[in-house]
């Protein structure tokens, strides 16, 4: 059972909010470097599941484990844990009160102890990457909304995290600046790093990821390459969810 | 142009308080009293001293129709008969004689209101104090110290028999006497040091005992209340036994005796204007005056100061508190304990809880009173400065808890890192307002004995007799003080409002 390219390890997962189950029971494996996208109707659970992998939803039931080290028990300590896992939010969350710089910074100079010389250095570095370099002094209300979620991903980056997970990272931008962001992505995806998105991104979903869950009422109802998700469903309901797509 | 403002602000405030001052007391004429005597008191507007005798027989006339006026010092009194506001006084013979000779305006009346004893109040179970100062007192008397105190300060041979203590005596612990030094010739504060009849009988008393003597000045209406609680051995302010007084404290044979008389308007015109270089040298440079104003004005910002580190603090941590437990449904314990605490300090004027804080939780300890009035007063800003910070809390977007959670932050690093940060931008104009607040409340600390700065303003009314001058120099103070104040959260405001926005 062990796989040693194993990074996420989820063991029949239930959440609810008051009576309503979202969900029912989910189990999977991801493993290193893979590039998976959660599609689904809304509601149903896609985007709590990314939260209660990294906790910012407690989970009623089941096990989640990261590197074989269990996050759910009480005895992790769980922001050592999350570092490991980096969130992009779809509102960005950056801080305000904080330069583009010291958003990248902050994380590695507090948490992971490294130099503040060094930090600025491959914060630079990163800001470079996605063509923000020059905007490293402004603050997050400067910018607009591609450029934020692009330092929000670099603000991922930074802590050099083993997987990255992404909530819904474009539904907040204009249309235009969609691209921009998921040009990132995808070069983020070229490199290798373990990725898991939620996103109504088709496109993205077809040509990057090399995985695709479609989630509905609160359990898997299919996985497999986007090949055979996208052309060749079994599920009635994804049939259904991508004919209303195109 | 930015840094004319303040001063332009002050100008004007110093023009309004000007012109208001001589627009309203300038062009009235007051006329002369119609209390001619005791008989015409019924029916008349009488001004005393809060808790002095005079005010006690005087609250006897309310059924006849009178109106008693009660003021914290003579002075205040005097002032009030000056303007009008009273028809007459009602007070102690020999200070009431220092206000005439300083005031062209007022006379006393032939006929005296009552004739009284004066005696040194001490704590109900003190038996063994009270045969002490009785038996000191017998021996005071009996060698003529005590006739010597009195005559160097009333009569025409003042200043010729000053109390000297004897060489060489052994002190073995302290006696602390509670007064009013606002009660000239009893006791009233000269260059800074209070002195007085009462002051030189206490400290030949405690010569014979053999004690260190500590004189505390407080209101008047205090004394009681600090001799009962322990605060103080004994009381000597000119005091006459009375029911009343007796119910609570004990007294000591009476050392002299005073009379009681009413002070009128007698229609001569009042000497001087408001300002003249005579009233400012009476004020401020006579004695060396002016030090009360720059002593108090010191102890004013260090309580100011240290309250404001204490009601930062517990501030800071309550609103934590009662955030975090409102978010996450947990601790209701500690919650509703941060609750009910900010209901009790909101809900009790400051100034009780002064005087609660210093005569209930410390009445056996000797903690000073500085001490006090700066945990009185971080206490009280604290609940205020909870909830102004507790909404500043809530006003941050969850995401951003979020966004530091997830990325490994505890929810301690959270809060200090991006939560509070923000959150202090978002209410600086009103943590700004509480400070501003709060140094101005805390010219309450004369209550509890405290020479503050408004302290050290009356100190000075307590001895000109004049209200205008020290009144309005703490005044312009005050105000300066908050003006800087403003410019300095001002400043901090511009600096952290670099987001961009």
């Amino acid at each position: 059972m062990m796989e040693n390219n194993r990074l996420i390890h989820v063991e029949n997962l239930k959440k609810s909010f008051d009576k309503l189950n979202v969900l029912n029971g989910i189990t999977l494996d991801i493993n290193k470097g893979e590039v998976v996208v959660i599609l689904g109707p809304s509601g149903c659970g896609k985007s709590t599941f990314l939260r209660c992998l990294n906790l910012l939803e407690t989970p009623e039931e089941g096990k989640i484990y990261i590197d074989d080290v269990e996050i759910t028990s009480p005895e992790t300590n769980i922001d050592e844990q999350r570092q490991k896992m980096m969130m992009v939010f779809q509102h960005f969350n950056l801080f305000p009160h904080l330069t583009i710089l010291e958003n990248l910074t902050i994380g590695p100079i507090k948490l992971k102890k490294v130099s503040k010389d060094e930090a600025d250095k491959r914060a630079h570095e990163l800001l470079k990457r996605v063509g923000l370099d020059d905007k490293s002094a402004a603050y997050p209300n400067q910018l607009s909304g591609g450029q934020k979620q692009r330092v929000a991903i670099c603000r991922a980056l930074a802590m050099e995290p083993e997987v990255i997970l992404f909530d819904e990272p474009t539904s907040a931008l204009d249309p235009e600046m969609v691209g921009e962001v998921l040009e990132v992505m995808k070069e983020l995806a070229a490199t290798g790093i373990t990725m898991i998105c939620v996103t109504h991104e088709m496109g993205f979903a077809r040509e990057v990821a090399s995985r695709v869950i479609f989630f509905d009422k609160g359990v898997v109802a299919e996985d497999g390459p986007p090949k055979k998700v996208f052309e060749n469903p079994e599920n009635e309901r994804l049939k259904e969810f991508l004919s209303k797509l195109l | 142009m930015k840094k004319s403002f303040g001063l332009r602000i002050f100008v004007l405030a110093v023009s309004v308080i000007t012109l208001s001052v001589f627009l309203c007391s300038c062009g009235k004429n007051v006329p002369a009293s119609e209390v001619t005597g005791v008989d015409s008191l019924p029916g008349k507007v009488i001004g005393t001293q809060l808790g002095t005798v005079g005010d006690i027989y005087a609250s006897d006339y309310i059924e006849q129709g009178s109106v008693i006026k009660q003021y914290n010092k003579g002075a205040d009194a005097v002032m009030a008969l000056k303007q009008g506001k009273v028809d007459c006084v009602i007070i102690d013979n020999e200070p009431a004689k220092k206000f005439v000779n300083l005031n062209s305006d007022i006379s006393i009346l032939d006929e005296e209101f009552t004739n009284e004893e004066y005696a040194i109040c001490i704590a109900k179970n003190n038996d063994e104090l009270l045969n002490d100062i009785n038996s000191a007192l017998a021996q005071l008397k009996a060698d003529g110290t005590l006739a010597d105190i009195i005559s160097n300060y009333i009569g025409d041979d003042t200043g010729n028999t000053p109390y000297v203590s004897p060489e060489g005596i052994s002190r073995n612990g302290t006696l602390i006497m509670a007064t009013n030094a606002a009660f000239e010739p009893y006791e009233y504060v000269q260059d800074g040091v209070i002195v007085g009849i009462d002051a030189d009988i206490a400290q030949a008393i405690a010569d014979i005992l053999g004690k260190e003597l500590v004189i505390q000045d407080m209101e008047f209406d205090s004394i009681i209340t600090a001799v009962h609680s322990g605060k103080a051995d004994f009381g000597a302010a000119g005091m006459t036994v009375t029911e009343d007084r007796l119910k609570n404290i004990n007294f000591s044979d009476s050392y002299t005796t005073a009379k009681q008389v009413i002070l009128v308007r007698n229609g001569n015109a009042a000497g001087g204007g408001f300002i003249s270089k005579e009233k400012f040298k009476a004020n401020f440079v006579d004695d060396n005056r002016w030090q009360y104003i720059t002593k108090g004005l010191f102890t004013t910002l260090r309580i100011s100061f240290f309250a404001v580190i204490i009601g930062v603090i517990l501030g800071f941590l309550i609103a934590i508190i009662r955030f975090t437990c409102d978010k996450n449904g947990k601790g209701k314990i500690i919650n509703s304990i941060c609750k009910f605490y900010i209901t009790i300090i909101r809900g009790t004027p400051a100034m009780i809880q002064l005087l609660i804080i210093y005569y209930v939780v410390f009445a056996s300890s000797n903690i000073d009173a500085v001490a006090v009035a700066t945990i009185a007063f971080g206490l009280n800003s604290s609940a205020y400065l909870a909830e102004i910070v507790r909404a500043g809390i809530s006003s941050i977007d969850n995401g951003q808890f979020e966004a530091g959670r997830s990325m490994g932050f505890s929810y301690v690093q959270t809060m200090r890192y991006f939560i509070l940060p923000q959150a202090v931008r978002n209410v600086l104009p009103a943590l700004g307002n509480e400070f501003i607040v709060l140094l101005k409340e805390t010219s309450i600390s004369g209550y509890i004995g405290i020479r503050d700065l408004t302290r050290g303003g009356d100190l000075i009314r307590s001895r000109t007799y004049d209200a205008f001058m020290p009144l309005i120099a703490v005044a312009l103070i005050y105000l300066f003080m908050v003006i800087i104040l403003e410019k300095c959260v001002g400043q901090l405001e511009r600096r952290l409002k670099n987001d961009g926005k």
